[in-house]
């Protein structure tokens, strides 16, 4: 199709020389959910060369007030967001090369593909990922873009491997109990506004334009008008295990990963955190119950009622999903929960 | 004097989107055990913070006149 790219083309900082670079590029991207589905159509409409989408979850009813890749007729098919990802950039641009695979993002899938990776966008739901990122990122020299939204509060940064700070840098651990959209709910104009940081920096990273690279960690409310870009010049960390001196890539490592059990003959999945938690129980089941779900608890543990699952959470981050067999399953519901 | 800054669900557990404390000479660790027991957030451990909307570290101090912001690392995506 003619013309098809001529107004980014117009655009001087891309140009035809750098429309060329775009077309050229292979982007990454972890997690076709809101931010998934927004940064896949923004680079499918912006010609990038290959596009691989990971995703373990389908389409949902409750997905179709900001998840814009998806209809009605996907939630019926109970479509995996992959497949029906696929099938909506294809329509948008055939030129394009997605590669859509259905499946829970871990270090052996992502190892195996990331060699021909030249960028990685964040699009996942928690930060046991994000950490798996940020380290993968930097053994294999892979920029990435953080984004994060709940509610009316976004946030992003861009993370290049030998020139700015990790995410490691800034966290130091994983925040457990993060507010997540299905704990603090998540309006559009939010999702909108993360999607526009991450993919104006990703296309600034495939044309290779370093210096227009934001070096500042964002963080907005859209609905309380607040805007807060944050310098990061002194936040990277000497000794830091993912980017520092000697970088032992700790999220690489299985044991700092979520364990998933069947419990057999129980029709029920164990989930352990990689660390003990020290969860406020009380403060998550006031969480649960605002957004309708029937919680019950005591000091010790709290069992919610799912749709089709019975989840009973431990003080120290464990959790029993009833009611499944299925390991991916299971840890996206207790990810959608715990962050 | 201070301002202190509220981002995401620590502005709806404060109250307020900012406040204004008189904390210079303390460190951040300190400025985070002071207001967890002031308001009641239940941990601060893992939330950013930015003097004068530079990322700092806890052990940094905070100076007169210095405007702090806390902010929560959200995961839903």
């Amino acid at each position: 199709m003619q013309d098809r790219y001529s107004r980014q083309e117009l655009f001087p900082p891309i140009g035809k020389e750098g429309q060329a670079k775009i077309r050229a590029k292979h982007v990454l991207l972890i997690g076709a959910g809101a931010l998934g589905s927004g940064n896949a159509e923004v680079l499918t409409r912006a010609g990038v060369g290959k596009l691989t989408i990971i995703d373990r979850d389908y389409v949902e009813a409750s997905n179709l007030q900001r998840q814009q890749l998806y209809t009605e007729e996907d939630v019926i098919e109970k479509l995996p967001k992959a497949a029906a990802a696929f099938k909506r950039l294809r329509a948008i641009d055939s030129s394009v090369d997605i590669r859509p695979i259905i499946g829970d993002a871990n270090v052996e899938m992502l190892e195996e593909l990331i060699n021909e990776i030249d960028l990685i966008i964040d699009a996942t739901d928690n930060f046991e990922t994000r950490m798996m990122i940020n380290d993968l990122s930097q053994k294999y020299k892979i920029p990435w873009i953080y984004g994060a939204c709940v509610g009316s509060f976004g946030m992003s940064f861009t993370i290049i491997p030998g020139k700015t700070p990790c995410l490691n840098c800034l966290l130091q651990s994983i925040p457990i109990q993060g507010m997540t959209c299905d704990t603090g709910g998540i309006i559009g104009p939010t999702v909108q506004m993360v999607i526009a940081h991450q993919s104006a920096e990703a296309l600034k990273i495939l044309v290779e334009d370093w210096e227009a690279v934001r070096a500042s960690f964002v963080s907005f409310d859209v609905w309380r008008n607040q805007y807060n870009s944050m310098k990061m010049s002194r936040a990277k960390k000497q000794h830091c295990l993912s980017c520092g001196e000697q970088p032992t890539y700790p999220y690489l490592e299985l044991e700092n990963q979520t364990k998933t059990t069947v419990l057999c003959g129980r029709d029920t999945v164990q989930i352990r955190p990689p660390k003990q938690q020290n969860l406020v129980l009380s403060e998550l089941a006031e969480q649960l119950k605002r957004l309708g779900y029937e919680v019950k608890g005591n000091p010790y543990l709290l069992s919610v009622e799912w749709p089709e699952n019975r989840i009973v959470i431990f003080q120290d981050g464990r959790a029993l999903i009833h009611g499944t067999k299925d390991l991916t399953q299971a840890k996206t519901i207790y990810q959608k929960i715990l962050g | 004097m201070n301002k202190i800054l509220f981002f995401a669900h620590l502005r709806d557990v404060a109250g307020s989107e900012s406040i204004e404390m008189q904390v210079d000479g303390k460190t951040v660790a300190e400025l985070k055990e002071e207001i967890m027991t002031k308001f009641g957030f239940q941990k601060l451990d893992t939330v950013m913070t930015a003097i004068n909307e530079e990322f700092t570290s806890d052990d940094d101090i905070i100076q007169e006149g210095d405007t702090i912001a806390f902010i929560p690392p959200v995961s839903g995506g």
